[in-house]
């Protein structure tokens, strides 16, 4: 079974019915199911990089001046996409009763001694990109690194140019905490 | 097609109406039977139904022969069911409890993954609720409340009926379901929102509207799947009477001179005017498991695995003591309904599936979905392209291209060939031959594997079991399937094309009554107490019982002719299963005779487990109550015949054919399985085709027919 761009337009969209959806969930993804998401994705951004890898919603990791960085739908460039993004987007810390009884009320608050509540936004358009909700202390949450490398040159294969090292490089970021210009 | 036409004059007609095809068997007072298949008609089942019978009885487009001789007419079908799916079905309000007027969006959770294969099953983001059943505007909550004792907690507010019925009434509804708490218990509130639902409807100037109670239809524990099961009743039940009834008229205008019955999916058998026709909803696949609970009423095997397999599904029962096992809540098309039915699991194994190469892994993948009889695999050559199992086992020379169901389909095996090569062999760059082969074992694994899980879920061996083959596919794969499970014997029947058919003309006419109660005695409870609680289990049975014999009256039938028997559903204390219980006594008036009834529970117990699984200090609860009442019918008359020599007559034997087995092409011995005699045996590799059927005796594998006309296939030396 072969998905047609039409109904991955749908489905992103959240237009395509449950049997559709269903069917899609339960099959084999077709072998050019990620080459005709990204097109579908593309037609859909305002900006003209290349789109490598869809995220999440909103963002994309894209090819910008040689380098591959997070991307909002919005335009707005989060940096490389080996450093995790959240650290470079708005945050709404929920961290205290009054906070959190904002969105959870009454009883459905959770004790914040216990756990906090952290939203990220994205300084260009505002949207809200992902939340995440953590015992107290924890650190922010690396959703997922992809290995851009080896996905494109080993299953897709079509090598992307130059090669980077697929690491972590948030401490980029965190080992300047604390530093004088923060 | 007669399979073999007796003398005795047709005697029972036994139908099967599923989706595509209607089957009908027709018995002569001899044992002999013959098999008709039409298409269904879901518009007048009646018209599908006489031409399945028609040929059945071998007078097709002919002058239709007098029915006046025959002396029982058994229906199954699935058009109710087909009612309730497509909305086809009448438009029904619903009122229930004030605070539940969301409960068919809310569902049960088992229902966002209820008849979903098992990966669907462990990946919660496939999980959907299925569309409600009654849209939530035809919802109205009434304010009361009875506890589950049975007491009145919360007064019923009868302004809320009143404003509940008048809103429905304005919507144009043709039937009312209602449905509240712990009615079961107590059905006051149920009973006087029908009196102020009568006056509404009269004041509005007498609609036609129906009113449905749940206490009456279906007084059984929770509300969410007796709710559903009072609407299917409410949707469906009519209109297929109106149908069941254009059959009868058909019957009756052929000098048919009994009314006609219908099977129900518990296994009883009643007349179309029995009240609660919904029963009958889930009765197409049972009909098998009643067939081989009547073989071993003949045979003497007492422990069968009935195995169905069809076009799209395969379904495996067992009979354990000569008995089916029965559910009380059914799961159909995604829904959950409180009716007793015979228990089936059942697997996507069928011959229509559909086989294709995934393109992530390169691996044969089978199904989900099917080809359908219609355009049907694409040998048919009725514009499906798309492989299915059945091509393939036309592409090993298992099947006849010109004697597929009795030739009324020619089979086209180039283009079947063409499309499995060019669609899954090339891109897999094996043969197809091979590969046909290999789906056939894929299948046949996937079949072996159902079985082995409906055995030792349940903690059973098969080494206690004889496996039935049936179903028009069934004995083409049965070697295959059978094959590493250690049965004490594999047969199947000449008319596997009709088992479930056979099966519905060969039980009694029976009802199942159910009811739920909260009966509760902790281990050394004082001999008061338990005389207590056996006047409340009395008064179950009193009500039941009242019920049944009031059905009795109106079928025409006499209580005194009735084995009428008691029925509690027992666990120990806390447990969340129990087991039927026949009662040992019919009522229980002392403290010995509630411990005769939990001493029967403990036998049971102590069978199914173990000994050391008993655990009476947990003390015992029954919350259900149940009876059935059975009145014997007329039933087809199996005959022993007398066993002959070894050496099948010239006239059995119709040539050789090459088939694609173990990788070659191999010549394989031809049998017509009609010709075939009582003490005849054939060894693989053989193909024993009949009209609707065809058998595939592997090499090293034997086949004995007994005195039965059953076929018993066995492999390596013992035959
Ligand atoms: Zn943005």
């Amino acid at each position: 079974m072969s998905v047609s761009k039409d109904d991955l337009r749908d489905l992103y969209a959240g237009r395509l019915g449950w049997d559709k959806t269903k069917a899609i969930i339960s099959g084999p993804k077709d072998d050019d199911r990620f080459e005709t998401a990204v097109e579908v994705l593309q037609e859909q951004v305002s900006w003209p990089e290349r789109i490598l890898m869809p995220l999440r919603e909103h963002l994309y990791v894209v090819e910008s001046g040689g380098e591959r960085v997070v991307k909002c739908d919005c335009g707005h460039e989060f940096g490389d996409w080996r450093r995790n993004w959240k650290l470079s987007a708005l945050i709404i810390a929920r961290d205290d009763e009054a906070s959190l009884e904002e969105i959870y009320p009454g009883l459905r608050r959770p004790d914040p001694a216990l756990c906090e509540v952290r939203e990220f936004i994205c300084p260009g358009c505002g949207s809200l990109l992902d939340v995440e909700s953590v015992p107290v202390g924890c650190p922010i949450v690396f959703d997922a690194l992809p290995d851009l490398d080896t996905f494109y040159a080993e299953w897709l294969g079509r090598p992307l140019q130059g090669v980077r090292r697929c690491e972590d490089l948030t401490h980029e970021i965190t080992s300047r905490w604390g530093q004088a210009e923060l | 097609m007669a399979a073999t036409n007796g003398s005795g004059g047709a005697q029972i007609v036994a139908c099967d109406a599923g989706g595509t095809m209607t089957d009908v068997i027709v018995v002569d007072r001899d044992g002999s039977f013959a098999i008709g298949k039409a298409a269904t008609t879901p518009g007048d089942q009646a018209a599908g139904f006489c031409e399945a019978l028609d040929e059945a009885l071998g007078t097709p487009g002919g002058s239709p022969a007098s029915l006046a001789a025959i002396e029982a007419c058994v229906y199954s079908g699935t058009s109710m069911l087909n009612a309730l799916l497509t909305g086809t079905g009448r438009r029904v309000g619903v009122i229930t409890r004030r605070g539940e007027e969301d409960i068919f969006l809310h569902q049960r959770s088992r229902q966002s993954w209820a008849g979903y294969g098992h990966a669907d099953v462990l990946h919660h983001v496939a999980h959907h609720r299925p569309d409600p059943l009654v849209p939530r505007r035809l919802v109205k909550g009434v304010e009361g409340r009875i506890d589950m004792f049975g007491v009145e907690a919360i007064p019923l507010y009868e302004h809320d009926v009143r404003t509940a019925v008048a809103e429905l009434l304005d919507d144009g509804v043709e039937a009312i379901a209602v449905c509240l708490m712990y009615s079961y218990m107590n059905p006051s509130h149920e009973q006087r929102v029908a009196e102020i639902a009568a006056e509404v409807i009269a004041e509005a100037g007498d609609p036609p509207v129906t009113l449905h109670l749940s206490h009456e239809l279906a007084p059984i524990i929770r509300e969410h799947g007796r709710l559903n099961t009072v609407v299917l009743h409410a949707a469906a039940a009519e209109p297929s009477r109106a149908q069941l009834l254009r059959i009868e008229a058909a019957l009756h205008g052929r000098d048919y001179p009994h009314p006609l019955q219908v099977l129900l999916s518990h296994g009883g058998v009643a007349d179309i005017r029995y009240q609660r026709l919904h029963e009958s909803t889930f009765s197409g696949p049972i009909g098998g498991l009643l067939g081989a609970r009547y073989l071993s009423s003949v045979t003497g095997v007492d422990n069968w695995v009935c195995a169905d397999m069809g076009g799209t599904s395969f379904d495996v029962g067992l009979i354990m003591a000569g008995e089916p096992m029965i559910d009380r809540e059914v799961t159909v098309t995604r829904r959950i309904f409180n009716l007793p039915t015979l228990v089936m699991d059942t697997v996507g194994a069928g011959m229509g599936m559909f086989v294709s190469v995934d393109p992530l892994t390169g691996r044969i993948t089978l199904g989900p979905e099917s080809a359908g009889a219609d355009p049907g695999p694409v040998s048919y050559g009725r514009g499906n392209d798309t492989p299915t199992v059945m091509d393939c086992a036309l592409i090993c020379g298992l099947l006849n291209p010109r004697n597929y169901l009795g030739g009324k389909v020619v089979l086209d095996v180039d283009r079947a060939l063409k499309a499995l090569r060019e669609q899954c062999a090339d891109r897999l760059r094996i043969d197809a031959h091979d590969l046909a082969e290999g789906v056939l074992e894929l299948v046949a694994s996937s079949m072996r594997e159902h079985i082995r899980t409906v055995l030792s879920t349940r903690g059973f061996s098969a080494a206690d079991y004889d496996l039935l083959a049936y179903g028009g596919a069934g004995p083409l794969l049965m070697a295959a399937y059978t094959s590493g499970l250690p049965f004490r014997g594999v047969v199947t029947v000449p008319w596997a094309a009709g088992f479930s058919a056979f099966g519905a003309a060969a039980v009694d006419l029976s009802h199942r009554y159910q009811k739920s109660t909260g009966i509760i005695v902790p281990d050394g409870a004082d001999d008061g107490w338990k005389a207590a609680m056996g006047t409340m289990v009395n008064a179950g049975w009193d009500e039941l019982e009242a019920r049944a014999s009031e059905d009795l009256r109106a079928e025409g039938l006499s209580w005194d002719d009735a084995t009428v028997v008691p029925i509690a559903y027992v666990r120990y204390g806390g447990q969340l299963e129990d087991l039927e219980v026949a009662s040992p006594v019919r009522r229980i008036d002392s403290a010995a005779d509630m411990d005769a009834l939990t001493d029967a529970f403990e036998d049971l117990y102590r069978r199914i487990y173990a000994q050391v699984a008993t655990h009476r200090q947990a003390g015992f609860q029954i919350f259900d109550l149940g009876l059935t009442v059975t009145i014997p019918k007329v039933k087809p008359h199996l005959v022993r015949r007398d066993v002959e020599g070894p050496a099948p007559p010239p006239e059995a034997v119709l040539g050789t054919r090459d088939v694609y087995h173990g990788g070659r092409r191999q010549p394989a011995t031809i049998y017509d399985m009609d010709a075939l005699r009582p003490g005849n045996r054939i060894s693989g590799i053989a193909v024993v085709e009949a009209p609707a059927t065809t058998m595939f005796v592997p090499p090293d594998h034997h086949v004995r027919v007994d005195e039965w006309s059953m076929l018993w296939l066995t492999a390596g030396d013992q035959t």
